[in-house]
């Protein structure tokens, strides 16, 4: 032991421990600010360029980046992106409300048990996946029935919205939750019904967190790029008509990242498209964080409306109570329903199906996903299958190095973003106060969660390949997943690190442990569990990823990487280009690589159940 | 106003699962009067309480059993629909529960549920209750603002306004001045004597000293069990019960 002070500042090795903590916080800084820079320079390296012009860019109404006469109006993007997303909305906002109501209000709890997994899965599945769905079964199925082209809006607007109903009902179910139980009680004990509760009392209570919901569930239709490239098509025009092909603006920057689009200004082009999204994206997002912030009813005259106007016909208690019995009515009998109260229950029972029934639509939804997947890919799948490589002739294709890629990348990614993500948990949660700074930090990781991926493969390209050289490697891949997973592996950890009780914090400081030492001994290792736990759904995330590696990945190679700088493939990329193959052999090698890729990810979120439950069951706190 | 007859309590056992919160109580409630219910914290008197109307109803694993007679009917039976129940029994908590909406709308949600839109008519209910919970003189020029602007004696007034809007025969009140300070109490406490001319009121209550202002009639509960039952009186000042004196002396509890 040293014979120090007590009362001397703090040592050395303190100080190196929080400038590390606070260098990891500042990380998504650093992201942010490669994001910003990687836009700003690509966007006015196009406009340098001869055929595009500010006024030409925003107020254009065509988009031909091709051939000897280009022009670069953004419009065509912006109504196909607009399409999509306003569709989706269309569709997820009153299912995904419903379904939330309903979870919240009348499931009982074993339902629940059943039914909230299911959008949890509903939402794990990567968005490559939706896109093979989307262009293999929901697409031939429209145009069995309307007159619409092979790819189409209208089936990218139905993957859209199934991606963003679990946002949708996982947050505004949150909110709906957070409504104290006093105030449904109080509903009920003035005789409403469960669904007038509901819908009178408890939804226009959870109004701004619904709100919320829909502006993150924006954000991410607007950014969504797999799914809609693979649908939607690549033809940019500017209409509304979902039968027929559009490109939005993710999808025109997918085109860039596949080699489509050749080099030169068509490609810087990519750049201005990204910063578009980025503003668009990064709008909602910030409206999305003031509605949460607005806390419960503050605007009374907007709710006068949104309550009552009911039917006019009934009969009113109040005439009664104010005036005393009124003479030639019938005897006092409160226990007998009157015709208003029959009509009540009839709109009870009504209302009660009908958002039940936006589960079954999303269950349905799940079902036929898997089943079609499984039935087009479970037969291709073998021991050949999984160890060879993706030759060009499908029978005699396999994924051996595809796989082995895709642990190299996710491997590396976690090696890059865990000590990162939890240094800067723990500095947020622990080793500071609330001050501007720390609320920078904070704002900066909750906006970097809402960067569209395909943004964070533009940077990939630009930065880590281009500027620092690491070329199409593996090392570029897994630095542009990093900065992507970062923001999520923060959030979890906070959230594991907060659920440690203070006490153990403040037991460790009152015998004269230092702040770092109290977390480092006794709030940290009991963190452990549901840091790992966030870990685990994070490489998930990150496995199933395909828009940000879309730009380094490799087309094509026989055998697998063997060190950082080598090119690589991983599953979803491989996914997307057989899915896109017009063969119908390689489109089931697309579903038997997804099957393996939905495998891996079951057994990921069993490892992270598998994880919380077993330290929920040994906890002693 | 209409009272609606006594209540008669018989045989009434409430159990949570497997555990038993009201054992075999019988009980009569009179018409018009303020009935309390005492007792240590966990005897089950807000459990009691809450067969009156049915909210039991909304807790996972509440079972009932006997009966609970009132105007002629087993209010407790599958037949009675207990949203029609609440609306002639209505209930005020223990901690004020108004809702995020505004003065006016927070009295009016009983009437506008069922089927009460005509404005002149709700103005009309709106001010009268508020003026029978003595409310009206310090709200009436702000009655469009957010509910959670009111301080929280005056937000439990306006939970008391708020249920006596749909014309109740009965009040039940959960604890309903156990958040509020002295001054807000006693307002509430006189309240509770005026209106007892117009309904039948029972009242969970903490406080003893409460139970012997403001109540006609005294029931105390020990574990579930009802001890004794009788004039408020006679309760404080000669209980049968050793259990009783006891707990009313403050031995235990």
């Amino acid at each position: 032991m040293t014979e120090a002070n007590p009362l001397e500042g703090d040592s050395p090795k303190h100080k190196f421990v929080l400038g590390s903590l606070f260098a990891s916080a500042s990380l998504s800084v650093v992201a942010s600010a490669l994001i910003i820079y990687t836009l700003a320079e690509g966007t006015i390296e196009f406009f340098l360029a001869e055929e595009a012009t500010l006024l030409g860019f925003i107020g254009g109404g065509e988009w031909v980046p091709n051939g000897r006469n280009p022009r670069f109006g953004i419009w065509p993007l912006l109504s196909g992106t607009f399409l999509i997303a306003g569709g989706a909305l269309l569709i997820a906002v009153p299912l995904g409300v419903s379904a939330a109501l309903y979870l919240s209000e009348f499931a009982s709890n074993r339902s629940r048990k059943i039914l909230k997994p299911a959008v949890e899965i509903l939402s794990g599945i990567p968005s490559v996946v939706h896109g093979f769905f989307a262009l293999l079964v929901i697409s031939p199925f429209i145009r069995t029935y309307f007159d619409a082209s092979y790819f189409n809006a209208a089936s990218a607007i139905i993957v859209v919205a199934a991606m963003i109903l679990p946002i949708i009902v996982s947050i505004s179910d949150d909110a709906i939750r957070a409504i104290p139980r006093e105030i449904r009680e109080a509903s009920l004990a003035l005789g409403a019904t469960r669904w007038e509760t509901a819908s009178r009392v408890v939804l226009p209570a959870a109004r701004s967190g619904i709100v919320a919901s829909v502006l993150l569930a924006l954000a991410r239709a607007v950014g969504e790029t797999m799914a809609v490239t693979l649908a939607a098509g690549s033809v940019a025009s500017l209409h509304l008509d979902p039968f027929r092909e559009v490109q939005t603006l993710t999808a025109y920057i997918a085109q860039v990242a596949t080699g489509d689009i050749p080099p030169g200004t068509a490609t810087d082009a990519g750049f201005a498209v990204g910063a578009t999204l980025f503003i668009l994206t990064y709008t909602a997002n910030t409206l999305a964080i003031g509605a949460t912030k607005k806390g419960l009813g503050r605007k009374p005259g907007k709710l006068r409306k949104s309550l009552g106007n009911l039917s006019r016909t009934a009969r009113s208690a109040i005439s009664s109570f104010s005036n005393g019995d009124t003479p030639g009515r019938a005897p006092f009998d409160p226990l007998s329903p009157n015709s208003t109260d029959l009509k009540r229950r009839k709109s009870e029972v009504i209302w009660r199906r009908l958002i039940g029934s936006s589960l079954l639509l999303g269950m349905g939804f799940l079902t036929i996903l898997l089943h079609s997947v499984i039935k087009a890919g479970a037969p291709g799948i073998d021991l050949a299958f999984l160890t060879d490589y993706p030759s060009s002739r499908a029978h005699l294709a396999g994924i051996g190095p595809v796989i082995l890629g895709s642990i190299w990348l996710i491997a590396l990614t976690m090696i890059f973003a865990l000590p990162a993500g939890v240094g800067a948990a723990v500095y947020l949660t622990e080793m500071s106060r609330p001050s501007p700074i720390n609320l920078f930090l904070r704002r900066t990781i909750q906006n970097l969660a809402a960067v569209p991926s395909i943004i964070f493969g533009l940077v990939g390209l630009y930065v880590f390949s281009r500027m620092l050289g690491f070329g199409l490697s593996l090392l570029t891949g897994s630095l542009t997943l990093a900065m992507m997973v970062l923001p999520m592996i923060v959030v979890t950890s906070e959230e594991a690190l907060l659920a440690v009780p203070k006490g153990f914090r403040e037991g460790a400081l009152a015998v004269g442990a230092t702040r770092w030492q109290a977390v480092r001994y006794h709030v940290l290792p009991n963190a452990v569990p549901g840091i790992a736990t966030g870990a685990i759904l994070s490489v998930a995330r990150a496995l199933g990823e395909t828009a940000p590696i879309l730009f380094v990945a490799s087309i094509f190679s026989k055998t697998a990487p063997t060190g950082v700088l080598d090119g690589f493939m991983a599953m979803p990329i491989q996914i997307f280009f057989w899915t896109r193959h017009p063969s119908q052999s390689f489109q089931d090698l697309a579903a038997s690589t997804i099957l393996v890729l939905l495998m891996l990810l079951l057994i990921l979120n069993a490892m992270a159940l598998f994880v919380r439950n077993r330290a929920e069951a040994r906890r002693s706190w | 106003m209409k009272k609606g007859g006594n209540i008669s309590v018989k045989n009434l056992t409430i159990k949570y699962g497997d555990k038993v919160a009201i054992n075999d109580v019988s009980i009569e409630l009179i018409e018009g009067k303020v009935t309390a219910f005492i007792g240590p914290s966990g005897c089950g008197k807000s459990t009691f309480l809450r067969a009156f109307n049915r909210m039991n109803d909304e807790i996972i694993g509440a079972s009932m059993e006997g009966d609970i007679s009132w105007m002629g009917k087993q209010i407790l039976s599958d037949e009675i629909d207990p949203v029609l129940l609440r609306r002639a029994v209505s209930m005020v908590f223990q901690k004020p529960n108004v809702f995020p909406i505004s003065i006016y709308e927070n009295v009016a949600f009983g009437l506008r549920i069922q089927g009460e839109n005509e404005p002149s008519n709700l103005d009309a209910a709106v001010k009268q209750s508020l003026v029978d919970a003595a409310l009206w003189d310090e709200v009436k020029d702000r009655l469009y603002d957010d509910a959670y602007s009111l301080s929280g004696g005056q937000q439990q007034r306006l939970c008391i306004a708020r249920a006596l809007a749909i014309g109740p025969s009965v009040l039940l009140m959960d604890e309903p001045t156990s958040a509020l300070d002295p001054i807000a109490t006693a307002k509430i406490e006189e309240l509770i004597s005026t209106l007892k001319s117009k309904l039948t009121i029972v009242i969970v209550t903490h406080s003893m000293s409460q139970a012997s202002r403001i109540s006609d009639h005294t029931a105390f509960l020990y574990l579930g069990d009802l001890i004794e039952f009788g004039e408020t009186k006679q309760i404080f000042e000669d209980p049968k019960q050793e259990l009783t004196g006891q707990y009313i002396s403050g031995r235990f509890g």
